[in-house]
């Protein structure tokens, strides 16, 4: 599970984060509201291990991430707003190099990226270094190293952002399976309809703090899976893929 | 309308004045207390090389033979100036200069041209240092009133040397380039694409269980064959070191050390530009994709300075082959003080890498300034630079354990 408790950082005079608590429990995906400049994507890359928090302190599985960086780093997957690659390198040559450093048997995890490229349709792409990608493509590419090694905490930030249609269902259901399997998923995003149908609560901030907490009765049930405009898209996506 | 009060020129200017200020304040209080220092002991270096020739000078042809020599060192670092500026200007246009999608803005070309030219043009900042070192050192060999007036002579050659420079780097990149002549020189420049088409397909990696070091030391080996500013650096290292092997075949002189003395300057060279290029390879790690792996320092330590290791043997080995006829005592003393220095100058750019990132360009700045700090010791006193570069070593080494706390982004 992840574990946030009292979060404070700050850039100069500004206060980012401040004392920010939250728990998103095993199998839990918990959606992160907020308008720009609320404190989303640092309350994310403090989680993450990407800067050091002013006060406070980030458990994942009970283990403190910045007293035991390495042990939490394994059990975490994060997808970044802007990721950053190695832009020389091929996505297959970026994700099997990720794949090393997590320390994943090898066979298992090309073909796990390989079934995650297929799905998110980068399939026949992966063999071009990461600077030909697009936007859509490289947040792909960053979803897929995310999850590679089915972690125990996942962060995305804004991580279907720039997604096609067919990408975006197949990462909301690969979240779910995810989060079926155990994962604790803290996804933040600023279209509140992907959190409507993928969260199971959501936490509103606003100025750098928790605004509110909302659980899934407070905005009802949309129905789950595809919207009907997305399945209308699947259908023709599928249809020009396989004629 | 007067061009200087055209809304565009103003907001060039405003942007000018905001990025110097935003620069100046991006440097740490300490680091720009250090870059102060370190330009008071260039200056001072540059005197104390200065000084004595001058003074020769004076006596044999009193005031009129310092000025002279005086501008003749100003028209050398004036030429070097122009060279640099436009080596970098160029590479900049080229590159995709820094700022937004400037073609993408309503902005007359000429002034966008100018502003560019600018932020290279900086560089020529750097020069002033030692053209102040060279102007002290004319003090009290020339007439009072002489110094005064060469003082702006001398930052006029160097303001002119690099716009001079941004002219030639403008036309260094635009050269070769065929398309849309009647179009202006900078909207070509920075329209210029390269191919659109597909690129080479890339062999598949193979997915092996390997340790975290061995994958990044296999990382950092593709990286530095496929990106160009890295290849760049491992290259200029290489040629340096195939010249410092080739040094030994130089004809026999009056003495055997001039042969020595060239395989060692020019073998130091290329262990310098290996420390850049060890630097090069930590600014190529996205900061994002890399911290939030579960890497230790001793990993991206380990495999950056394996890779120095192992060019320091293969380069041990080379001068041993190259050195035969060296005499066992002579060669011994060659190669350990060669390979020390190459690993000591290793070990300070992995430490400024790693604890940098994931600001290679200051860890490069620093590299760069401990170097010429030590070389500059060691023709003070020799063996000195030695001291000096351990303790840079020892120094930086102290940054390490507080690695994952570093600059932010």
């Amino acid at each position: 599970m992840l574990r946030v408790r009292d979060l404070t950082r700050s850039y100069g005079r500004l206060t980012a984060l401040s004392s920010v608590s939250l728990d998103v429990q095993p199998g839990e995906i918990v959606g992160l509201l907020g308008a720009n400049g609320a404190g989303k994507s640092t309350l994310l890359r403090t989680a993450a291990g990407l800067q050091p928090p002013d006060a406070g302190t980030v458990g994942i599985q009970g283990i403190d991430l910045w007293a035991e960086p390495l042990a939490a780093k394994r059990l975490l997957g994060y997808a970044a707003e802007e990721p950053s690659f190695y832009e020389e390198l091929s996505a297959d040559e970026y994700v099997a190099f990720v794949a090393t450093v997590r320390g994943l048997d090898p066979l298992a995890a090309r073909a796990r990226a390989h079934t995650l490229f297929l799905r998110l349709g980068l399939a026949g792409r992966t063999d071009e270094p990461v600077h030909q990608f697009s936007h859509g493509m490289r947040k792909k590419l960053s979803f897929a190293a995310a999850v590679l090694h089915h972690p125990a905490v996942l962060l995305c930030d804004e991580a279907l952002d720039g997604f096609d249609a067919s990408g975006a269902l197949e990462a909301k259901a690969e979240l779910r399976t995810l989060a079926g399997g155990g994962c604790a998923i803290l996804f933040s995003s600023h279209v509140t309809e992907a959190i409507e149908r993928l969260c199971d609560r959501v936490v509103l901030l606003h100025r750098g703090r928790v605004a509110r907490v909302l659980e899934r009765a407070a905005w009802g049930s949309p129905a789950p899976g595809p919207s009907p405009l997305e399945r209308e898209f699947l259908a023709v996506a599928r249809d020009t893929l396989h004629p | 309308m007067n061009p200087s009060r055209h809304p565009e020129t103003q907001a060039f200017r405003r942007l000018r004045s905001g990025l110097a200020r935003r620069r100046l304040a991006q440097l740490e209080p300490r680091l720009r207390v250090e870059l102060f220092l370190l330009s008071l002991l260039l200056a001072g270096f540059v005197f104390w090389q200065v000084r004595t020739p001058f003074a020769s000078l004076s006596a044999e042809g009193g005031p009129p033979a310092v000025a002279g020599a005086l501008a003749l060192t100003s028209a050398v670092l004036a030429f070097l100036t122009a060279g640099f500026v436009a080596g970098r200007h160029a590479q900049r246009l080229r590159g995709g200069p820094p700022g937004p999608e400037w073609l993408g803005l309503p902005l007359d070309p000429r002034l966008l041209a100018r502003h560019l030219a600018w932020d290279s043009g900086a560089l020529a900042g750097w020069i002033a240092v030692p053209t102040i070192g060279v102007w002290i050192s004319a003090f009290g060999l020339v007439p009072l009133a002489w110094q005064i007036a060469l003082l702006p002579a001398l930052a006029w050659s160097l303001f002119l040397a690099s716009r001079l420079g941004t002219i030639l780097g403008q036309r260094i990149a635009l050269w070769k380039l065929r398309d849309h002549p009647q179009l202006d020189p900078m909207v070509r420049i920075l329209s210029a694409r390269t191919r659109a088409s597909r690129p080479r397909p890339i062999r598949a990696p193979r997915w092996t269980r390997k340790s975290v070091r061995l994958a990044f030391w296999a990382k950092d080996l593709r990286v530095s064959l496929r990106v160009h500013s890295v290849r760049q650096q491992l290259l200029v290292a290489v040629l340096f070191w195939a010249l410092s092997l080739a040094a030994w075949q130089l004809p026999d002189m009056a003495a055997r050390h001039v042969d020595y003395a060239a395989a060692f300057v020019l073998g130091l060279l290329g262990s310098a530009a290996l420390g850049e290029w060890l630097v090069a390879l930590s600014g190529s790690d996205p900061f994002a994709a890399v911290r939030v792996l579960p890497v230790r320092l001793a990993d991206i330590w380990g495999a950056r300075f394996a890779s120095a290791l192992l060019a320091t043997l293969l380069l041990v080995a080379g001068h041993a082959l190259a050195a035969r006829e060296l005499s066992p005592q002579a060669l011994r003393v060659f190669l350990v003080w060669l390979a020390g220095a190459t690993l000591m100058i290793s070990a300070l750019a992995v430490n400024y890498g790693v604890t940098l990132f994931p600001r290679a360009d200051i860890a490069q700045r620093l590299l760069g300034l401990s170097l010429g700090l030590a070389v500059a010791a060691s023709l003070m006193v020799p063996l000195l630079g030695w001291l000096v570069l351990l303790t840079a070593v020892l120094h930086s080494a102290r940054r390490l354990p507080h690695w994952s706390h570093l600059e932010e982004v």
